[in-house]
């Protein structure tokens, strides 16, 4: 009798296990909110009509806590999700201590679309990473508090913002490299320790301007929409979405440039279903559904321009044309701890 | 033989659950506090002293007396508050303290950050306290009320209050009147009866409500990082940046074990201190 039961409850279970690995499902997770909502609701229905294999997507926290919680995971051989978007800066973190899959690249043909460098191999020749998109980080305003939009990076310090700016709480927001190029002339001044301080000592001087210090980015939106902000830092995507709900508020590309941030699609070195984890990518990568990414997310392509058929608008309100600003990821790599206590230590003194 | 053994085995129990749900993570984080920190990745193992040397640098000990001192001042203005409103409602007629007990109870149920949030919106000049002074004209330029040390202060009572007045709850109910009537009848002001009767019968209860109150608002998230700026962020809120945000275990875990040791000295300082009153009383 017992023993019967245990079989039962043993091939129940085998039956379950078994249908993770063959049954097509695959775990997708992407930063939590809009952005993942967005992308199960608009985006994922049409590559499981394709594949048949269907998706569940999980909401990601922010990417440094979530590597720790991949880390974590993958120390007891465990994947939280098959499929994961991460910035650049994870990514190369994760690819140091083995944490990425290997994938095969004739699996993703659509590869052949992609803007150059958004396929990341590792130093033996493994791909490990395929681009998902790039976003804009932007200078944000509240239409009803602000009259005229700003033109300049520099227009934080020198403008009267009635101390109601907001502005990101770590250190590699972007804030210290549009810092670095409007005061100092180029990156070159983060490449030394003096050089960093003397950046952050500049941002220092925001600090009487500055309301919220934020970590929490649903906090930062809610403000700025409700006119207790006037301004900050914030996503081009998500802002310019906003507006066009109706909201009070614009994103504005500043002359010295937005700051860019890429990111990939990753697979747990622990997942079991690489192969659909590979279709997924070729499917996310192809050009007509990066088009769409552009459309319903706001976010910019990493598909060739000419692949995709997005109008010249719609191209035009996704990035702007000039140079963007780069996140010197090298710098916040060797420099993490420190720089991370110093940005820490100036704003919370 | 197998009597003189109950009592033993009963005393494994909780000895049991202290080991697995307070010891053996509490040793693991000891033991994590020396590993190496590996920027790339996450820990090496071995034995360092370097997490608890950056403990030194003047950085993190500001934070961490900014911890103490904000998780007092909130213990303390929580006690004052609770005590005087719980004797009040303990004299109430039985159907209103019912009442008084069932809405503490159920502010208690409350998440942080639902508590959190209402004080922010409450806080906010565009729909809250500020507004509404504006609207009457008692505040002519009204500006959002937080972040601020006040409001975070605020968000710490909210979460203790219910607390604190409970644990007065029982005892405060239940104690002996006869000495305070005795003090009336004899004559004294009512205000002198509660001073020199009635403080010094709950002293032992104050004091210890206090201490509960300081531990747990030492390790509170929520409010800090919600209702404060950056300069009233607690040691909570960089421990975890660091063990969460930069993925830094052991720098975490050292600064986690710092801030166990100066609770348990304060913790065991008051004790003591209100031990002797006792004795020489």
């Amino acid at each position: 009798m017992s023993l019967r039961k245990t079989f039962t409850l043993v091939a129940s279970c085998a039956a379950l296990t078994g249908s993770g690995v063959f049954a097509e499902e695959i775990t997708v997770s992407a930063w939590g909110g809009f952005f993942e909502e967005t992308l199960k609701e608009v985006i994922y229905p049409g590559f499981t009509e394709e594949t048949g294999i269907t998706v569940r997507s999980i909401a990601q926290p922010a990417d440094q806590a979530w590597l720790t919680q991949l880390t974590n995971a993958a120390r007891a051989k465990k994947a939280p999700a098959d499929l994961s978007l991460v910035a650049d800066e994870v990514f190369v973190r994760g690819q140091s201590i083995n944490l990425w899959a290997n994938l095969n690249a004739d699996n993703i043909p659509n590869t052949q679309t992609l803007l150059d460098g958004f396929t990341k191999t590792s130093d033996n020749g493994n791909l490990n990473a395929v681009g998902a998109l790039s976003w804009f980080t932007t200078f944000v305003t509240n239409t009803d508090t602000v009259a005229e939009a700003p033109t300049s990076w520099a227009d934080l310090w020198t403008r009267d913002w009635d101390g109601k700016l907001g502005l990101t709480s770590n250190a590699n927001s972007g804030l210290m490299e549009a810092t670095a190029l409007t005061f100092f002339g180029s990156y070159d001044v983060m490449e030394t320790r003096e050089g960093l301080e003397k950046v952050i000592a500049k941002i220092a001087e925001l600090k009487p301007q500055v309301q919220l210090w934020y970590r929490d980015e649903g906090q930062f939106q809610q403000s700025l929409e409700a006119g207790e902000l006037v301004g900050g830092l914030y996503y081009h995507d998500v802002t310019m979405l906003s507006a066009m709900d109706g909201l009070p508020v614009v994103s504005t590309f500043p002359r010295e440039g937005g700051i860019l941030g890429d990111a990939y699609w990753i697979v747990p070195r622990d997942s079991k279903n690489i192969e659909a984890a590979e279709k997924f990518i070729n499917y996310m990568i192809r050009p007509d559904v990066q088009a769409e990414m552009a459309r319903n997310l706001g976010v910019a392509p990493v598909a060739k321009r000419d692949a995709m058929d997005l109008t010249d608008e719609e191209f035009a309100s996704v990035g702007s044309s000039g140079t963007p600003i780069r996140s010197q990821t090298h710098i916040h790599l060797r420099e993490g701890d420190w720089l991370s206590d110093k940005y820490l230590e100036m704003i919370s003194q | 033989m197998k009597r003189s053994l109950v009592p033993y085995l009963i005393g494994l129990f909780p000895l049991a659950m202290m080991v697995v749900f307070f010891l053996a993570p509490l040793a693991f984080m000891i033991v994590v506090s020396f590993y190496e920190r590996d920027p790339l990745g996450f820990y090496k193992v071995s034995f360092v002293w370097d997490n608890y040397a950056k403990f030194f640098s003047s950085f993190y000990y500001t934070i961490s007396m900014r911890s103490l001192w904000s998780a007092s001042l909130g213990a303390l203005v929580v006690v004052l508050l609770a005590f005087p409103a719980m004797y009040i409602i303990v004299d109430m007629h039985r159907r209103w303290q019912l009442f008084w007990v069932i809405l503490l109870l159920s502010l208690m149920c409350l998440s942080e950050v639902i508590i959190g949030f209402a004080w922010l919106i409450l806080f906010s000049e565009s729909s809250g306290i500020p507004k509404f002074l504006g609207w009457v004209g008692l505040w002519e330029n009204p500006r959002s009320l937080s972040p601020s040390f006040g409001a975070m202060l605020i968000g710490f009572i909210t979460l203790g209050f219910s607390l604190v007045a409970l644990m007065f709850y029982p005892q405060m109910a239940q104690r002996d009147r006869s000495i305070e009537e005795a003090a009336l009848t004899l004559g004294t002001p009512p205000a002198r009866v509660f001073y020199k009767v009635v403080l010094p019968n709950f002293t032992p209860a104050i004091v210890s409500s206090v201490a509960t109150m300081f531990v747990y608002f030492l390790g509170v998230f929520v409010m800090p990082t919600m209702l404060g700026r950056p300069q009233d962020w607690n040691m909570t809120v960089i421990i975890t940046d660091k063990a969460v945000g930069d993925a830094n275990m052991p720098l975490g875990a050292a600064l986690s074990v710092i801030m166990l040791l100066f609770t348990l000295l304060i913790i065991g300082g008051l004790m003591l201190a209100s031990r002797k009153r006792e004795a020489s009383s």
